[in-house]
């Protein structure tokens, strides 16, 4: 169903019109856009490492938060 | 304020536009190829060189890191400082304060600021009693009500406060309840606002005693929220959006981006700052607790607080439930708020340490709306211009990995946010809706348009601060 939709359309500009140079530097800026978003997608879909949860914790706290004065550390 | 946002984010594209266009080409024709020896199929293999995916992805992980380092350093630096002029809430400052005293355990007083909620005040309040850990009282702040709200929220047993001569909506009526319970408050008397049309997750109000007691240091507990069920297509829209939102912050484990106004827990501490510091180090009119000029409370208070030097999270295990919006024109307007809102607040709190992120956000925002109608554009010329069908496999690749991203950041929200993420298409139309409306915002703000709920109200001695 799409490709005589298209073939229709397709007529509303000449092929030529993705050979050309501003088009070719629309593609290319829409293709580094799209890497950047790739990227970004990437890095928010894999697990989240803490590397700081297996290293050992270099201070210590040098008093309780607790509301309580004597809680704990 | 939001054309200087949108300015920079389209200086940065005109650049990378201009990076490109001395080595960019046109594109030579399309193969043709067999597809199980019986489909004819034109492709296309052009994809970027490998130098150019390398340094797309190195700049957008550069800037990534680069946010959050920053953020990181700017939130370590203000836990840290004695300051107390600058930074009267910064934890070490705030904990100097209280040191070997205790003020008593925490207790619970929940306001629930209400305009004509007869509805769904019954549910809320039954949903807050019914708290394993139940709060002490429960005030329903009731502003102009018109229908049955005040008798409802008395036979739930909630007390009631009204407003007087409020002309400034929800921040008015909770200014003038705040007025009345913040001086009988102490160091741990907690006070919790909620929204009449949300109802808490069970574990919240105990989860939030818990924080509250083991850190003296932390000023607020805000909520994640999620959507309401119902609604069609346009909520699950919605819900996804708010699956994705709690993701994120379970990832920063907590890290606050916006104090939800659908429920956040204050130490009366971090309010009578905010309200003494009004004129001073925060914008607004002294005295008042919550900015009433502003379209968006929350997201200024969040900011208040942030520029205090307050410590505050949104923890995995505070979940609220909240309305999600039915049609698309109350979807619009909501949104137009939020937006306006938010670069409002930023314009009047100017470039700060504690902004940083929220205008780090806007950029990107602003940049991602360039980024969205050029991709489009590209498609519909390229749509428009062959007369047949052109697959491109390194584009279909690159489609599969956003399919499998938005996929696996809704996997919570269960299988119908599963299906509707797959799809990718309709949220690419839902993106496109809220960047629609993102320049709506900006365009309004250019042109002085009153963003307010309708009628305009005479500003009362509002002063603005330099960061």
């Amino acid at each position: 169903m799409n490709a005589p939709l298209l073939t229709t359309l397709g007529i509303l500009f000449p092929e030529s019109l993705v050979r050309s140079h501003a088009f070719g530097v629309l593609a290319a800026f829409v293709a580094i856009n799209t890497m950047v978003y790739v990227t970004l997608s990437v890095a928010k879909a894999l697990p989240k490492i803490w590397l700081r949860d297996y290293l050992p914790r270099g201070y210590e706290r040098a008093e309780t938060r607790s509301i309580h004065p004597d809680g704990e550390v | 304020m939001g054309l200087l946002i949108l300015g920079t984010a389209a200086a940065g594209a005109g650049l990378l536009w201009w990076s490109v266009s001395g080595t960019a080409h046109g594109r030579a024709d399309p193969s043709d190829g067999l597809v199980l020896g019986v489909w004819h199929v034109l492709y296309d293999t052009e994809a970027p060189t490998l130098p150019t995916l390398a340094a797309a992805g190195g700049l957008a992980l550069l800037f990534a890191a680069g946010v959050a380092t920053l953020e990181r350093r700017i939130a370590t630096r203000a836990r840290r400082s004695v300051d107390g002029r600058q930074l009267p809430l910064s934890p070490r400052h705030v904990m100097a304060e209280t040191r070997g005293v205790f003020h008593g355990d925490v207790t619970l007083t929940v306001l629930v600021p209400a305009h004509n909620e007869a509805q769904g005040i019954a549910a809320t309040l039954e949903s807050l009693a019914a708290q394993s850990r139940a709060p002490e009282r429960i005030i329903v702040v009731a502003d102009n009500c018109t229908d049955d709200t005040v008798a409802i929220a008395r036979r739930c047993g909630a007390e009631v406060i009204e407003s007087v001569d409020n002309r400034h909506k929800k921040a008015g009526a909770l200014n003038q309840a705040l007025a009345r319970i913040l001086p009988t408050q102490g160091e741990n008397d907690l006070v919790m606002v909620m929204d009449a049309d949300t109802i808490l997750d069970d574990g919240f109000l105990a989860s939030v005693v818990r924080r509250m007691s083991d850190d003296r240091a932390l000023m607020a507990v805000g909520g994640l929220f999620y959507g309401e069920d119902g609604s069609g297509l346009i909520g699950q829209f919605q819900r996804n959006e708010y699956t994705r939102y709690a993701r994120d912050l379970r990832r920063r484990r907590g890290q606050v981006f916006v104090l939800t106004g659908t429920a956040t827990v204050f130490r009366p501490r971090a309010l009578r700052t905010v309200a003494a510091e009004r004129g001073r180090l925060l914008p607004g009119v002294p005295g008042d607790v919550y900015d009433t000029l502003v379209l968006t409370e929350d997201n200024e208070i969040t900011l208040a607080l942030k520029s205090l030097g307050g410590l505050i999270v949104s923890p995995s295990d505070c979940t609220v439930v909240t309305e999600v919006m039915g049609t698309w024109r109350t979807l619009w307007a909501q949104r137009l708020r939020w937006q306006r809102g938010a670069l409002e607040n930023l314009g009047a709190y100017g470039l700060r340490p504690s902004t940083f992120r929220y205008w780090a956000q806007q950029l990107g925002i602003g940049y991602g709306v360039i980024a969205l109608f050029s991709y489009l554009l590209l498609m519909v010329l390229m749509a428009l211009s062959f007369d047949s069908w052109v697959w491109f496999p390194f584009w279909l690749g690159t489609g599969l990995i956003f399919t499998v991203e938005r996929v696996l950041t809704v996997w919570r929200g269960g299988w119908r946010a599963r299906l509707l993420a797959a799809t990718l298409f309709p949220e690419l139309v839902y993106a496109l809706f809220l960047d629609i409306v993102y320049l709506k915002g900006i365009l309004d703000m250019s042109l002085g348009r009153n963003a307010q709920w309708g009628n305009h109200t005479p500003a009362p001695a509002r002063q603005e601060v330099d960061a």
